[in-house]
């Protein structure tokens, strides 16, 4: 049985003309436990709202959303948010840890909805995460005097110092360089298979989200598995496409500009 | 229970984070509760001091002034009067009793004899009129069996007779048919200024060893007793019955007197809740606009704790934690400031005289300071609460 699958699922809001605007159609999505999947897709195509429905912070408006077994629909409010503090790791693009709290604070903050035992050893925890992600002697840094890639791990500790089984990333290289990107996705990749956890990652890298098991493109709210760099081909974005094209015969790196 | 805790301490650390904005909006708040907790305890201070000073002059409340003068020519004897007075202490079951007269006797200082004002008394009247000697004490049951008398005296008293303390146990000739030296005891402050030597003899020392001047007039005792107030009718009723029946002859008359006396009484006391209710009314809507601010501030903030499970009801008890516990820390430094400045208020200089019993800082008063940050806490935390749980959470992500 897959850990979370979507099925049909719709998300569409009413604007204020009264006119609806459909950001999701049909989605039809499963990912199984350890599972690294990527959705890559243009701005406003629906992403971020995919990964908030995913997370349970946004419900569809048809379709059905089954998390472990359990139909989402079902649950109250008060559950849901227990499931998405229990089963699901967050980790944003513009890190959004918390200001005026130190590393340590930021990692132990989600543990403060933790119960028992989790819950009353929530800074040695959150310690040992910060070394995990190679962080030990910053504890009592601020997140201001971090750099990008020290604030976006820190961010990666904390999505998973309760450990996850879900870990869902938003662009999570969108604010850092190519180079600092690649590595915090290395660490990203590493704890993820370590703990277990299913990485959901949605970027319009497609470098990033080479390193996914499945991919997927959303395009117009619409979900369609694609392969990314098969042996022997690279993918380039073409208009809105990701294209492959044979190593040898790739077409060039458009810019920008082009591109639109 | 974990999820009490953990909201107390994320409201701590919340407060800890933003200590500038916390102590800007709670200074109003601690004001507050000191002003009413403070004023509260001061007033009360006052009371003490006022009644204390009203029981001095009058005694305590409420004193039963027994008299009886003579109408006609024939006066009762001093033992008819001591028999009645005995009786009637006794019949009533008075706890606290002074027979009193007033006369004027001479003693002998160094630059020779001068008629004193004496005042003769029991020594239950050091408690009713709180007597306070500046030196040495006042008089113990024990002092009546003395073989000798033995006074309290003014400080004028004490100066005429050229003597600074009593650290040389000093005495002094009591003039008259057999003069008697007679021990000072103990010095109570002059009243007034130029009041001159006055002093305090035992009842029964006066009776054996006294010889009033007959030029001051006859000498009537009259009779103090300290009765519950709630008696005070009832008794005046049947003393000034028992009197008369007593001592024929005589014009009695029983008046109350040592009223209490509350300054806290009626508008007075609306007048200062209602100045301290404002005060809170104002640190509650500076502790309201700010953490309205402040949310706003924050969304970003809530809504990635609701990523982290967070529930709406956790975050509503959460900001609204925030509040009262910042409130409950502000009434509490109130609370603190109202009792040092209480506690170091210059008794003295402000009300005119030392008080003999310093009434406890009251803790009523810093219960009710207490309640009232805390529920102005609960109040200013609600709308930002209610502000916080509406926020999307999507939005708030992206914010």
């Amino acid at each position: 049985m897959a850990l979370l699958e979507l099925t049909d699922v719709t998300r569409s809001v009413r604007l204020p003309d009264d006119r609806i605007l459909a950001i999701l159609q049909g989605v039809t999505l499963s990912v199984d436990a350890g599972e690294h999947v990527a959705v890559v897709g243009r701005s406003g195509t629906g992403k971020s709202t995919l990964l908030n429905i995913l997370g349970l912070l946004d419900a569809p408006t048809s379709g059905e959303y089954v998390l472990d077994g359990t139909p989402i629909g079902r649950l109250s409010g008060r559950a849901r948010a227990r499931r998405r503090g229990d089963d699901f790791g967050f980790v944003f693009q513009q890190f959004n840890l918390l200001p005026g709290r130190t590393a340590l604070e930021n990692v132990a903050a989600p543990l403060m909805y933790a119960r028992g035992k989790t819950f009353w050893r929530r800074f040695t925890l959150a310690a040992q995460m910060l070394d995990r992600v190679g962080l030990g002697d910053r504890l009592d840094t601020m997140p201001d005097k971090l750099s990008g890639g020290e604030q976006q791990r820190v961010a990666i500790a904390r999505a998973l110092v309760r450990r996850p089984r879900v870990i869902l990333a938003d662009e999570p290289t969108g604010a850092l360089d190519v180079e600092t990107g690649g590595e915090v996705m290395s660490l990203l990749d590493e704890i993820a298979s370590e703990s277990g956890a299913a990485l959901i990652a949605i970027t319009h890298d497609l470098a990033v989200a080479a390193r996914a098991q499945r991919h997927y493109r959303l395009a117009g709210g619409v979900l369609l598995p694609i392969v990314l760099n098969a042996p022997g081909q690279v993918t380039e974005w073409i208009g809105d496409l990701p294209v492959s094209a044979p190593l040898a015969t790739a077409v060039p790196i458009t810019l920008e500009e082009d591109r639109a | 229970m974990t999820g009490i805790v953990g909201a107390i301490v994320e409201a701590w650390d919340e407060l800890r984070i933003h200590k500038l904005r916390v102590l800007l909006a709670l200074i109003g708040v601690a004001v507050a509760v000191c002003a009413i907790t403070g004023i509260t305890a001061a007033a009360q201070m006052m009371n003490q001091a006022v009644k204390e000073q009203t029981e001095r002059s009058g005694g305590r409340a409420t004193t039963l002034m027994v008299s009886a003068y003579p109408t006609g020519s024939v006066a009762p004897t001093g033992e008819q009067y001591d028999a009645e007075f005995t009786q009637i202490v006794e019949r009533y079951g008075v706890e606290y009793a002074s027979r009193e007269l007033y006369s004027q006797l001479t003693f002998r200082f160094p630059n020779g004899a001068q008629p004193v004002q004496v005042q003769a008394v029991d020594v239950d009247y050091g408690v009713m009129r709180r007597v306070q000697p500046v030196q040495g004490t006042w008089f113990a049951e024990a002092d009546a069996d003395r073989f000798a008398p033995a006074v309290v005296v003014n400080e004028d008293f004490l100066e005429l007779l050229g003597v600074s303390d009593l650290s040389g146990h000093p005495t002094v000739m009591l003039g008259g048919k057999t003069p008697v030296r007679t021990t000072i005891l103990g010095v109570v402050a002059t009243q007034w200024e130029g009041e001159g030597p006055t002093a305090f003899l035992l009842y029964d020392h006066f009776t054996r060893w006294a010889s009033p001047d007959v030029q001051y007039g006859p000498v009537v005792p009259n009779l103090s007793l300290w009765v519950p107030p709630e008696m005070a009718d009832e008794l005046t009723e049947l003393v000034r019955r028992d009197m008369s029946a007593g001592l024929p002859g005589t014009q009695t008359d029983v008046y109350q007197q040592g009223g209490g006396f509350d300054v806290l009484e009626g508008g007075a006391r609306w007048v200062i809740t209602g100045i301290g209710g404002v005060a809170l009314l104002l640190g509650g809507l500076g502790l309201v606009n700010i953490a309205l601010v402040t949310v706003r501030y924050r969304i970003r903030e809530i809504g990635i704790r609701r990523s982290f499970g967070a529930t709406s009801g956790r975050v509503f008890f959460g900001v609204l934690m925030e509040s009262v516990v910042a409130t409950v820390l502000a009434g509490l430094l109130g609370v603190m400031a109202a009792i040092v400045i209480i506690k170091n208020i210059p008794v003295e200089r402000i009300f005119g005289a030392g008080l003999q019993d310093v009434p406890p800082f009251p803790l009523s008063a810093a219960l009710v300071g207490m309640a009232c940050a805390t529920a102005v806490g609960a109040l200013a935390g609600l709308i930002p609460a209610i502000v916080a749980v509406r926020v999307k959470v999507i939005d708030a992500i992206r914010y």
